[in-house]
């Protein structure tokens, strides 16, 4: 028999993920041994830890120079280290307001309305288990953009996953809202897995190979539009467009939107976001890159009928979370027009746009869920009527943020916007570009229309106040607002920066 | 225009099996499709769990008859086993006979899904008949060389450790999720010594003994028949309220005696 | 006999599966439904693996199969929060978020 040699994992490549892991870990415990009182604080105080630890272990990779690490299923390259950096980033942002502990369920298993419930309520008690689930999640995000072969990817994706279907549903009010939205979000986030599972399974038959470069480098030009790669290709990507939330496949966005706790779906729309597209990006730029003259058609489609799906969307609805979930649909869109025309420019540009959306996304839902009445968050975007009387400094805050969304210059939004089209216009697509510009002006509408409601109604909503935000909550605020203007006033801070990490590794 | 019917021909040869296995495949292929059909149409969600574990037990005859027999035990084990064993305990947890209203919500639906489904298939099988793979067929007998558990196990602690490591958190994300749902944190559970007690400090001190046995006629064992109360009154704390909701409570009527003279007699 | 048969017959199953998503209202059919669509790409992985003389797809497999079981651990404890809080599972009662 062959002797099995012990081998090489390169643990300091995988440590940022290894970090979060060890962290999630460590909660878990701290969830079992600790008394009641102390189980929250722990429990944050070990994720921001391990998120700060992760995000050093990261700065300390950045320069390095093997590619491969765990036997080729991870690549670390300058793309994937800033993706990294990026979700870590987002996360630490998007966690400050996981600590709002009126937003999670008391205690999960009690039935809504019981006296079960009343009592842990009563009892001040909070499922503090989210912050493990979020740490799960996210050493699932961080693997996913990083990860080289079908079969890391796929259980990375499902790490991503499955805690997000699980906190979906522990929303504090509205409960079988909150838990309608975590079985939609499950079953459909199942059926993609699947899909995707056999795509990647019609792709390994193709190629014999399960790694994305080992897949690219068999895709030759006599047999490059063989049915079996087309398929998989096909399929691989109907399973990213679900998870990623982009149009035709996109029925679950607004609803698991609307239902999950606020917090959460700003993580979703930050962090999973970057993560999906990070993976979506490295599938097709690493894996895909020889056939892409037989999966263009797809990708152009999924994008514009993204973006108009998204854009009238948001025209249409009024609710609040709605209306965001539409404008992340609108989003995605432009994202993908990134795929559409893969050069190291728009590549640039996406990882720009990721990071300016994402931010901005996690202030919006932030400020958001400050906007409240007797039942809860208040949702419907007319009683935000008035609001700059109530409260003139988060009228302004989600102003910016809104004006980012339409691109208004001097708005990070705009910068990534300007970024992304010109490297789109450049490789060719102008009609791409004017389809996006179209899209976008459509979307402006439902933007503005919140920001004059905000501050010209006369008729102010009197149930509607503000809740008073804690101080971490207000640093963060403050925080996503500001970069909001600064990138968007000096873009060429970040654009620099960001121009050193510009590759993929094959 | 000659039409292309590529698609009934098989164009994608991957190499034929041994006899045996054609029988094989052939009988049990079928049956599978035919399981799978019923499946998705039955209309009990039992019914719908017992095809699929029939479906999965015929996956693993095939994973054997296709050189993968560790696949073919862990199938059997993980899904037959443990997968299709906890989709029955829910099945049975929510209740035996939930079955599908098979009405149709939105007007035409199921046709239209049918349809879709059909158009699928035809696109799925016509495209992987006219595929092409970029490598020959080459059969595993070198890789199972020397053991397929060996083989296997080779490539899970070399190349794909890993993802063998990190599976480790989404067993650890299931256990924690389960938990989260379903482990209630007892608040203070009242003690049947507590409760005892209570009943005596507060409310009707009449029931302080505990509530009123049902009725017990010489005629019936009578579970299902209200016991009377001294003044000739039906008990009605004396019977389970699930019987009552079942309906299955008989009138303590036909028990009683008719009247004072049937006595004397 | 063709070893692509095989290939055949998965496909045929990853369909039947697709229908019973669509068809099906049952939250807990829904799933086996794509349970029998994982089943299916599991059947076409050890095929392949066959044809190309790896165990690359063995392994991949046996992933999937750890991973389903996951997923049914996680899918069922959300059906079953749900099926407490309105005593029924089918997906057409879920529907608050409908507007």
């Amino acid at each position: 028999m062959a002797t099995l040699n012990a081998p090489h994992l390169d643990y300091w490549a995988l440590s940022p993920i290894l970090v979060l892991l060890a962290g999630a870990l460590i909660a878990v415990l701290a969830e079992a041994f600790l008394p009641n009182s102390l189980r929250r604080t722990a429990s944050s105080a070990l994720s921001f830890g391990s998120l700060i630890i992760a995000f050093a272990c990261v700065l300390k990779e950045q320069h390095k120079t093997t590619a491969h690490a765990a036997i080729g299923s991870v690549t670390i390259d300058r793309a994937g280290i800033f993706l990294q950096g990026t979700i870590l980033v987002l996360a630490f942002l998007s966690m400050v307001f996981l600590v709002d502990k009126d937003q999670f369920v008391a205690q999960a298993s009690a039935l809504p309305g019981s006296n079960e419930e009343r009592v842990s309520l009563k009892a001040g008690r909070f499922q503090s288990e989210v912050y493990s689930l979020a740490l799960f999640s996210l050493s699932g995000a961080l693997l996913f953009v990083v990860a080289n072969d079908f079969i890391t990817l796929f259980v990375a994706l499902e790490l991503l996953s499955l805690p997000l279907y699980l906190m979906v549903g522990l929303s504090r009010r509205r409960r079988l809202l909150s838990q309608e939205a975590a079985l939609k979000y499950f079953l459909l986030g199942a059926l993609a897995s699947a899909i995707f599972l056999f795509g990647a399974a019609l792709l390994y038959g193709y190629s014999g190979s399960l790694t994305l470069t080992g897949i690219n480098s068999s895709i030759t030009g006599s047999n490059n539009n063989s049915y079996l790669l087309i398929l998989g290709i096909a399929l691989v990507l109907i399973g990213l467009l679900f998870k990623t939330g982009t149009a035709p496949f996109h029925s679950w966005v607004p609803d698991v939107y609307q239902g999950a706790p606020t917090p959460i779906t700003g993580f979703m729309a930050s962090v999973v976001k970057v993560a999906g597209f990070g993976a979506f990006l490295r599938i097709f730029y690493v894996g895909f890159d020889l056939a892409v003259t037989s999966w263009k058609p797809l990708v152009i489609g999924a994008a514009v009928i993204s973006m108009f799906v998204g854009a009238i969307g948001t025209v249409v609805q009024r609710d609040g979370k709605r209306i965001l979930a539409y404008s992340s649909i609108a989003h995605s869109g432009f994202l993908i027009l990134a795929i559409v025309s893969l050069t190291k420019v728009t590549l640039i540009s996406t990882l720009f746009y990721l990071i300016t959306y994402g931010v901005a996304t996690i202030g919006i839902f932030g400020a958001m869920s400050l906007i409240r009445d007797s039942v809860g968050e208040v949702g419907d975007t007319n009683r935000w009527a008035g609001l700059s009387k109530k409260s003139p400094l988060l009228a302004g805050v989600i102003s910016i943020f809104l004006l980012s969304f339409t691109g208004i210059p001097l708005t990070s939004g705009f910068v990534a916007k300007f970024n992304l089209f010109t490297a789109v216009f450049v490789t060719g697509n102008w009609w791409l570009v004017l389809a996006a510009v179209i899209a976008s002006a459509i979307a402006a509408y439902a933007y503005l229309r919140i920001i004059v409601q905000i501050y010209l109604s006369t008729t102010p909503a009197s149930s509607v106040t503000v809740s008073v935000p804690s101080i971490a909550t207000r640093v963060t605020l403050a925080i996503t607002a500001l970069f909001t203007i600064v990138i968007g006033v000096a873009p060429s801070l970040l654009i620099d920066f960001s121009n050193t990490f510009q590759t993929f590794i094959r | 225009m000659p039409i292309n019917l590529g698609f009934l021909v098989a164009a994608l040869q991957l190499g034929t099996t041994h006899k045996p296995e054609a029988i094989l495949f052939w009988v049990l292929a079928p049956l599978v499709v035919l399981a799978a059909l019923a499946m998705v149409f039955v209309k009990k969600a039992v019914h719908s769990a017992l095809f699929l574990a029939w479906i999965m037990i015929s996956l693993a005859i095939f994973f054997i008859a296709q050189q993968a027999l560790f696949l073919g035990i862990v199938q059997i084990v993980v899904y037959t086993g443990a997968v299709m064993m906890l989709f029955l305990f829910i099945l049975m947890l929510v209740g035996v006979d939930s079955s599908d209203s098979l009405k149709e919500t939105i007007k035409g639906q199921k046709t239209a899904a049918i349809l879709i489904s059909v158009g699928i298939g035809g696109l799925f099988t016509s495209l992987i008949a006219r595929a092409t793979v970029a490598k020959p067929a080459v059969g595993l007998d070198t890789a199972n060389v020397a053991g397929n558990v060996q083989g296997i196990a080779t490539l899970l602690f070399t190349d794909y450790v890993w993802a063998f490591e990190v599976v480790s958190a989404l067993l650890i994300t299931a256990a924690l999720g389960a938990m989260v749902l379903a482990h209630s944190q007892k608040n203070h559970q009242i003690t049947q010594k507590e409760l005892s007690a209570l009943r005596f400090r507060q409310g009707d001190k009449s029931k302080a003994a505990g509530l009123p046995a049902p009725g017990i006629y010489a005629l019936h064992n009578a579970v299902d028949v209200p016991g009377l109360l001294p003044d000739g009154s039906i008990a009605t704390q004396s019977i389970s309220k699930t019987l009552e909701a079942r309906g299955e409570i008989l009138s303590s009527d036909k028990f009683e005696l008719q009247s004072n003279e049937e006595v004397e007699d | 006999m063709d070893i692509s048969n095989y290939l055949y017959l998965s496909a045929i199953l990853f369909t039947i599966g697709i229908a019973g998503v669509l068809i099906r209202r049952n939250a807990i059919i829904v799933f086996m439904s794509i349970e029998l669509m994982l089943n299916a790409a599991n059947l076409a992985f050890v095929t392949f693996s066959r044809t190309n003389g790896g165990l690359d797809g063995q392994v991949a497999s046996f992933f999937t199969m750890v991973i389903a079981a996951c997923e049914v651990v996680v899918g069922l404890a959300i059906i079953v929060t749900i099926y407490r809080t309105r005593r029924s599972a089918s997906v057409d009662d879920a529907s608050l978020l409908k507007r």
